[in-house]
């Protein structure tokens, strides 16, 4: 009898491998992770319209997409746990090159730049695909993004990279633990409320900003990061995997504000009445 | 509780060796770097056999980004831009070629035209620029040389070995307020360097202690220093022609001042105007940022800036002692460029293209000295003697008796500068001596409580926001930002002395000397006057202003964290 | 047939998202100015009663998409249960409210349909028959007016408080109630979420809460500040300050608001003691209504104020909140 069953067990094992559905990959401690990092005006730019109104002027100082810094943060991190590979990927003009360069000088091992101003007018859409296709020959375990861009706000990029790649994904996440089936995730939910969700690998996850302290880019690091390579892809390379904007940018301006200070007077409970009738009945806050 | 930055104690520092150890990304720093980058190229092209490498060559900038700290009016006299870079005008960012030049007297609601501009001022020749643009464009030509500039990294504290200095330590990041380790800590590495050059700009902080440690200002004048509080404005079309220059001098400043103001007309509308006061005012209720908004108010400026808008303000002391106020400028392991080390024409109002010219200078006294692998006093006092028979020292040796003539007050000043004029800068007597500024400063006793003529410069401004500004809203527009949770880089050597004596004495004038708002006496029940000092480090715009004019002398700027301060863009 | 605009109301704990309204007071106000036809979905289990209520506001249709893979939510389930329904019923448009819910998904449906959402909108125009949907942009510096450049389906989420709940008209009779039974395929969802639980949050995030009560160096002393968190807390809201006010230690870091802390677009900013300087007023100008109470008349915060108290906050405070309470219970 215990001969059989020892004969059984490796075909067994053997079947069951063959039978589990083609994403779940073998149990590997390595983790090699893809950090999509923006570039964005800083934050208290002046900022101005250029001459057709449809974007700024592009004259201004450039940071690091704030959210991205946190996304390369925790990918870091992930590489310290498991070991693996950190590569940082950014689309846009010879400028953004900066955002690459502090990421490899912060610890990343590879950096991919879609070179090219035309970069800076896709949108989501076309920017998921031109990840994709810059990055069709790799073989990532997890793609982070920022949960939205500092100066567009979509939070868009990640998602539609997940549902072009087939990818399983998660957005506004706090925590990632690896485990044997994948990861276990934990998603921030509005008022408070937080989930934890189990998923398999590979998967793209939109990361939380504040979660981590961010690490400071060190001297080496910096001095190392010249080294490290930088691959550039040209619009061309992966012109025919986009298309035109699904949407259109039709104008920008500043938002006029028409206000009217109303003023509340008489005595102080006088004004409490008054104040809490408009909370209540024009606000509707109470 | 006041935590001030230092140095954290008790850290293993990463060690990394350099060959050259630039201080500051500036002008004169990236200057030295570019020359520096050329005379080995030159070299490697010709000895196959002995190569230099640049691998070890650091440039140090404590801002986020080149030129984010660079403040200036500013006028280029390209006359060593030129050297370094022959045809450089073809490629570098510059505003406009003056095309006039005027200078005013003004009182309070007219103004007279100099008939004749005093030869100093002349412009023609010179160029309008923004010094933030031009540095970031210096900038990237340092790096396309193989030359890396560490941005965001300070030096924080100077090296020594008895009489040597060798090497820089830079700024400990990640540290909280109360002095402790965050999560995130890294200590600061020392770079041991053969070779350390200074090129701080004004009141450089590792100058200082340099001047200190071996007391090179014992034969010298003290440096004397201006703050320049510059706005920059947008202004309608057809206002300032690009490329038109205008000085004042007068009102709002009296005779008891030293000042005047820039206003100058780049291009797209843009119009660059500061006002420089010398910090060697009597009253200690004179607020400089105060002085600039009460100047714009002029019927002169007002008419410029009607319906423009103003979209950046900065401030930035600068170094008005001359050629007797500099310190002997290299030594065992060091030199001291640009305005670090006092290279400013205070007649010309200029000082660029000498830092440009002295970073020249340096650099191939250092590549003199790694090719002999000797970086004593004894060859890089080589950049001493090139500097003294420059043409640095022939322009400073003719205004070298300028500012201190204006010590006694306008009227003495202006004869002593005519008298200068027509002897080669000498005047009455080859050396006139100085006073620090912060001495000039008068104790509130003995002055009138109501401030006198000078009432309209003392106090903070209230601004109506269109034309002038408080100085919050000012500051706002300076993009200054910091670390929020990180020592006080502001040391004040005995808060004490704050709360007790100089409230009565000087009235707290840090919360007027300061164009930032970093200072402020709020209330505090428990201090025998009633008030405490408190500081909002995070607004500073390292312009080293309490350093210098501070009356008891016990406040020392350092550097932040590195990658924090204002951010000029366009200035 | 008249174009349709579709409104996907969502749910929580079988019940719905108030913010869905919202949604629908939006959906009618384009159905008003384009002639098309507004109609609802409600997406999960207890989809049938929602979808009951929902069917009293003024709409041609509402459709009650169930399947037991819909609970609990995951990306897959929704955007292969919408899919469905929108490939077998195409709107032009689709609606929805900009919930961290509606983040995780509608990207995904909207590019598996071919589509692409405009996302965070603050309102619309229409104008010669175009319509286009306005968001901010750089942190709220700009607005933009954002059309679509190809043919629907459209998808738009709408951010919370840019429409208002209590305009949902409500319809003459009830609308008819379709159920749509979807098939979701074993494998398709991939992912497991576990159950839901509340945390106290380490870090404050005002930026989602509704109501602030703001306090400035008006409010004198750290004592003082707990009438300001006795405010905040009757209004049901979250307590924030000024700069000083943090830098001094009376309240953390976490809960500063302007150019170096937060910046907040609450439904109600009430700022006490708050002068009103730039740095502070960046951080909170997009509030949706300010009021200010400030001794000073000339005080910087009354040129964005909604409503302007002047006056001593001491005097005014105390009464405010024994009537916010009064009214509270009331209700």
């Amino acid at each position: 009898m215990g001969a059989a069953h020892i004969s059984v067990a490796p075909s067994f094992i053997l079947t069951s491998l063959l039978c589990a559905p083609q994403r779940h990959r073998v149990r590997s401690e390595v983790l090699k992770i893809l950090v999509c990092m923006k570039q964005v005006p800083q934050k208290d730019a002046p900022l101005k319209l250029n001459e057709t109104a449809a974007w700024i002027r592009e004259d201004v100082s450039y940071e690091v997409n704030e959210p991205d810094a946190y996304a390369l943060e925790e990918a870091l991190r992930q590489k310290e746990k498991h070991t693996g590979e950190v590569v940082v990927i950014t689309a846009g003009p010879a400028r953004a090159q900066q955002v690459l360069r502090e990421a490899l000088a912060k610890g990343a091992d590879r950096a991919i730049h879609l070179d090219d101003n035309a970069f800076v007018a896709l949108d989501a859409f076309n920017t998921a695909k031109a990840f994709a296709a810059a990055i069709k020959d790799e073989k990532f375990d997890l793609i982070f993004t920022g949960l939205q861009s500092d100066d567009y706000g979509y939070a868009q990029t990640g998602v539609i990279l997940a549902e072009l790649l087939g990818w399983p994904h998660a957005t506004i996440i706090m925590q990632i633990e690896k485990n044997d089936a994948g990861i276990r995730v934990k998603r921030e939910l509005e008022a408070g409320f937080f989930q934890f969700v189990d998923m398999p690998l590979p998967a793209v996850l939109t990361i939380q900003s504040g979660i981590n302290k961010l690490r400071y880019a060190t001297l080496i690091g910096i001095k190392q990061a010249k080294n490290k390579p930088l691959r550039k892809v040209s619009l061309a390379e992966v012109q025919s995997a986009i298309g035109e904007n699904l949407q259109k940018i039709e104008r920008l301006y500043v938002p006029q504000k028409t206000k009217k200070t109303e003023h509340i007077e008489g005595s102080p409970s006088e004004i409490a009445k008054k104040l809490v009738d408009k909370l209540r009945n024009e606000l509707r806050v109470l | 509780m006041l935590i001030f930055r230092k140095p954290i104690a008790g850290v293993e520092r990463p060690q990394m060796p350099a060959d050259v150890v630039i201080v500051g990304g500036g002008p004169a720093g990236l200057a030295c770097a570019l020359r520096l980058s050329q005379l080995i190229d030159q070299h490697n092209a010709a000895h196959a056999d002995s190569q230099f490498s640049k691998e070890n060559i650091y440039v140090l900038e404590k801002a986020r980004e080149i030129g984010q700290h660079c403040l200036s009016g500013a006028l280029l006299d390209p006359r060593s831009l030129r050297e370094l870079l022959p045809g450089f005008e073809k490629e570098a960012p510059l505003d406009a070629e003056v095309t006039k030049e005027a200078v005013y007297f003004l009182t309070e609601k007219s103004k007279f035209k100099l008939p004749i501009t005093p030869p100093p001022l002349r412009d023609h020749g010179n160029y309008v620029i923004s010094l933030n643009r031009l540095v970031k464009w210096l900038g990237g030509k340092v790096e396309e040389t193989g030359i890396t500039i560490f941005t965001g990294f300070a030096g924080a504290e100077l090296l020594f070995d008895g009489d040597r200095v060798t090497g820089v330590q830079t700024d400990d990041k990640g540290v909280d307020k109360e002095g402790r380790q965050k999560s995130n800590f890294e200590p600061g590495y020392d770079l041991n360097a053969k070779i350390t050059i200074l090129a701080e700009g004004p009141r450089g902080s590792l100058t200082k202690q340099l001047i200190a440690k071996f007391d090179l200002a014992k034969d010298r004048n003290p440096q004397t220093y201006g703050v320049g509080v510059k706005e920059l404005w947008e202004v309608p079309s057809g206002r300032v022609a690009p490329g038109e220059v205008i000085y004042t001098m007068g009102w709002p400043l009296t005779t008891k001042e030293y000042g005047g103001a820039w206003i100058y007309g780049g291009k797209d509308n843009i119009v660059s105007l500061g006002f420089v006061t010398g910090l060697d005012y009597p009253d200690p209720r004179l607020d400089p940022q105060r002085v600039l908004q009460e100047f714009k108010q002029h019927p002169l400026v007002a008419g410029l800036l009607e319906g423009g808008k103003m979209i950046r303000y900065g401030a930035k002391s600068m170094p008005y002692g001359g050629w007797w106020a500099i310190p002997p400028v290299a030594g065992n392991g060091w030199m001291i460029l640009g305005d670090s080390a006092g290279f400013l024409n205070s007649a010309r109002l200029k000082g660029i293209h000498l830092a440009i010219k002295s970073g020249m200078l340096a650099a191939e006294t250092a590549f003199e000295g790694l090719k002999k692998d000797d970086s004593s006093a004894a060859v890089l006092g080589q950049y001493q003697k090139k500097v003294e028979s420059s043409w640095i020292k022939a322009e400073l040796w003719k205004v070298r008796n300028l500012h201190q003539g204006f010590e006694q007050g306008m009227y003495a000043g202006l004869v002593h500068t005519g008298l200068q004029m027509i002897t080669g800068g000498r005047g009455l007597r080859n050396r006139y001596p100085a006073r620090a500024g912060h001495e000039h400063m008068r104790k509130l006793a003995e002055l009138p409580a109501d401030g006198g003529p000078e009432a309209h410069l003392l106090g903070p401004a209230k601004g109506d926001g269109k034309l002038t500004f408080d100085k919050l809203t000012d500051l706002y527009h300076s993009g200054t930002k910091h670390e929020e949770d990180q020592p006080a880089h502001l040391v004040i050597h005995d808060t004490n002395l704050c709360n007790t004596r100089c409230v009565k004495e000087f009235g707290s004038p840090c919360q007027n000397f300061c164009p930032a708002n970093v200072y402020e006496m709020v209330d505090d029940a428990t201090q025998p006057n009633g008030k405490r000092i408190s500081l909002n480090p995070s607004n500073c715009v390292h312009c080293k202003t309490c350093d210098i004019a501070d009356p008891y002398q016990i406040i020392t700027w350092v550097p932040p964290e590195g990658g924090g301060g204002p951010n000029y863009d366009g200035m | 047939m008249p174009d349709t605009i579709l409104v996907v109301v969502e749910q929580r704990e079988g019940k719905i998202n108030r913010v869905s309204w919202e949604t629908i007071t939006a959906g009618q106000a384009i159905a008003a100015a384009t002639g098309w036809t507004l109609e609802a979905a409600v997406v999960g289990t207890s989809a049938a009663s929602i979808a009951a209520e929902v069917a009293a506001k003024k709409l041609a249709k509402v459709y009650a998409v169930e399947s037991p893979k819909l609970e609990p939510y995951t990306p897959d389930a929704f955007a292969s249960a919408l899919k469905q329904l929108l490939t077998a019923q195409p709107p032009k448009l689709v609606l929805m409210p900009h919930t961290y819910q509606v983040r995780d998904f509608v990207p995904k449906l909207a590019t598996a349909m071919g589509g692409t959402v405009i996302s965070d909108c603050i309102g619309f125009k229409h104008e010669n028959g175009k319509l286009v949907f306005t968001r901010q942009m750089f942190q709220g510096k700009f607005a933009a007016d954002v059309s679509f450049n190809r043919d629907a389906p459209w998808f738009a989420t709408f951010q919370n408080g840019a429409f208002r709940a209590d305009k949902a008209e409500a319809g003459a009779g009830a609308a008819p109630v379709e159920t749509v039974k979807v098939e979701i395929a074993d494998g398709v969802v991939r992912n497991k979420p576990q159950e839901v639980f509340k945390e106290a949050k380490q870090a404050v995030d005002l930026t989602q809460a509704e109501i602030i009560v703001s306090v400035g160096r008006g409010i004198k002393e750290q004592k003082n500040i707990e009438i300001a968190k006795q405010l905040a807390e009757a209004l049901g809201g979250d307590l924030a300050a000024s700069r000083p006010i943090c830098d001094s230690g009376w309240l953390p870091m976490d809960r500063q608001i302007g150019s170096s802390g937060q910046t907040v677009a609450p439904k109600l900013y009430l700022a006490l003691g708050i002068s009103g300087a730039i740095q502070h007023i960046v951080g909170m100008k997009g509030s949706r209504t300010i009021i200010a109470v400030n001794k000073d008349s000339e005080a910087p915060i009354f040129e964005i104020a909604d409503y302007a108290i002047v006056g001593n906050l001491f005097d005014i405070v105390p009464p405010l909140i024994e009537e916010v309470k009064k009214v509270k219970a009331g209700s």
